[in-house]
């Protein structure tokens, strides 16, 4: 099937890197149980910080990728932008997913509440359902072209949306401070603790790079297989 | 630039006389404003909260809902008449184009909020007299932002089978730093707060709208040129 | 002298289960859709 051999490896090369992302995952996990000291203040759930902020990270970089590679495609009209960018909003639903379960469950023992409208949570709020809406669009639209020109233009729309979020919650909130009982990142980590969250960080951002290989790959065997479809 | 601007109100002018001819879109989005007003004074409980402490934020969700509701009646009828192609096959600046399809949803949008007011200091019993040069202000502000944004969405959106759900789903995340601004600046002009207060909320909503219809302008032909 | 942690090792140990369900549950719903596609035909 020589129309499906250069996704295939693709799809591979995304397979192995996603694995690899996980074991690295593992090793993420023995570190901050094992060798990463505890919070005195925070307790053991102050450990949540090391899965939540980098997935955090990782629906920013996500999605900051599906706004260039938007404008890029509107640009360069080359149809992998497009398969680039669908690829990364996809796996961006999931990093935000991760990110918008763990938050509560840290808020919970640390804020004495399961939500809060704080700058972090808010934002990656936001891009979850911007990222939903570009998806929906994307499932709706069945023309090729006129779907990669409709997600480009809400793709860079949506990218541009996130400065006034920033500040529209900045602004809110200098006028509703919220009771802080207790301040999630101290202003300077000891070593260890910025060292966890580091390797923790470099794991997610491989397991990013894996996922969206393997989403693209995906996409370009779909397209191959629907055009095979047609042709027949 | 006059060129442009020219052909701008002379397609606006088309698509409000068009509507005026009908009026059906005009007059289902003031029933709909009108209907979430009364459903807004009986969702409340009138002992728990004075009238003056919600009302900003019931005007600006009845005017974002009612927005929708007209943003999407617009395109769909342009949908059915077959009027935007005629329009693309002439040699028109699209943003000539977008800028006369921005007017005329503006004057749509803001006829319906014009009359919608009204109908809100009836129902909820606010004295807007002092503040009322205010309110027109921040309600021009805000919903040019929500509605440039909304004009290109709906053109989309009206491509899709779910047109009316795919809309809202598109257009709410970007509805929301205009609506925060407009609903602080209202409370505040409702309470008589000097303009100092609202000055970093005006500029946010000065700066969306800059931002936004430039933007706007500059991907409009990707959503209507093949 | 220090006042123990509290005692709030359950919240860990749901989340340190929850995102890597979210994240391997996505990788096996693109390896399924990849397995049914290249092998499909």
């Amino acid at each position: 099937m020589t129309t499906t051999d250069p996704s295939a490896r693709i799809i591979a090369r995304g397979l192995r890197t996603s694995v690899a992302a996980l074991a690295g995952l593992a090793v993420v996990y023995v570190l901050a149980i094992g060798f990463t000291p505890v919070e005195a203040r925070q307790g053991v759930a102050q450990k949540i910080f090391y899965l939540h902020v980098p997935s955090a990270w990782c629906a920013l970089l996500a999605f900051s990728l599906v706004g260039i590679g938007s404008a890029l495609y509107l640009w360069l009209q080359d149809p992998r932008l497009d398969r680039f960018a669908a690829a990364s909003a996809e796996v961006g639903v999931a990093f935000a997913a991760v990110m918008l379960t763990t938050g509560p469950i840290w808020a919970k023992p640390i804020w004495g509440t399961w939500w809060t409208w704080d700058a972090r949570l808010t934002l990656t709020l936001f891009l979850f359902f911007l990222f939903v809406g570009y998806l929906a669009l994307r499932a709706s639209l069945h023309d090729p072209a006129e779907r990669a020109r409709f997600s480009a233009v809400v793709g860079i729309l949506g990218m541009l949306l996130v400065p006034f979020i920033h500040l529209s919650v900045y602004l809110f909130r200098t006028l509703h401070p919220q009771p802080i009982v207790l301040k999630p990142s101290a202003p300077s980590l000891p070593p260890e603790m910025l060292r966890t969250l580091l390797v923790s960080t470099a794991v997610f951002t491989l397991l990013y790079i894996g996922l969206v290989t393997l989403r693209y790959g995906l996409a370009m065997a779909e397209e191959a297989r629907e055009e095979a479809g047609d042709a027949a | 630039m006059p060129e442009t601007l020219r052909l701008a109100l002379a397609i606006a002018g088309k698509d409000i006389r068009a509507e005026l001819r009908s009026r059906t879109a005009l007059l289902s989005a003031i029933v709909f404003a009108a209907l979430v007003l009364v459903v807004f004074n009986f969702a409340r409980d009138p002992t728990a909260l004075s009238a003056v402490d919600l009302a900003p934020s019931v005007l600006w969700v009845t005017f974002a809902l009612a927005a929708m509701v007209a943003l999407n009646r617009a395109f769909t009828i342009e949908r059915e008449h077959g009027a935007l192609d005629g329009l693309l096959l002439a040699p028109l600046p699209r943003s000539a184009l977008f800028a006369g399809k921005l007017l005329a949803n503006l004057a749509f949008v803001g006829t319906v909020e014009a009359l919608t007011l009204p109908l809100f200091v009836l129902f909820f019993n606010v004295d807007l007299r002092a503040a009322l040069p205010g309110i027109i202000g921040v309600t021009v502000l805000a919903t040019v932002g929500f509605v440039s944004v909304g004009t290109i969405f709906s053109a989309m959106a009206v491509r899709t089978r779910f047109a009316e759900l795919m809309l809202p789903v598109l257009l709410l995340p970007f509805m929301v730093p205009p609506l925060i601004g407009a609903v602080q600046v209202t409370a505040r002009l409702l309470a008589g707060r000097p303009m100092s207060e609202m000055l970093g909320w005006l500029r946010l909503l000065a700066l969306y709208d800059v931002v936004f219809v430039t933007l706007c302008t500059m991907v409009f032909p990707a959503v209507v040129d093949e | 002298m220090l006042p123990e942690p509290p005692a709030n090792g359950g919240y860990m140990v749901a989340a340190y289960i929850v995102a890597p369900v979210i994240l391997v549950g996505y990788l096996l719903s693109l390896w399924r859709r990849a397995r049914k596609v290249l092998q499909g035909d």
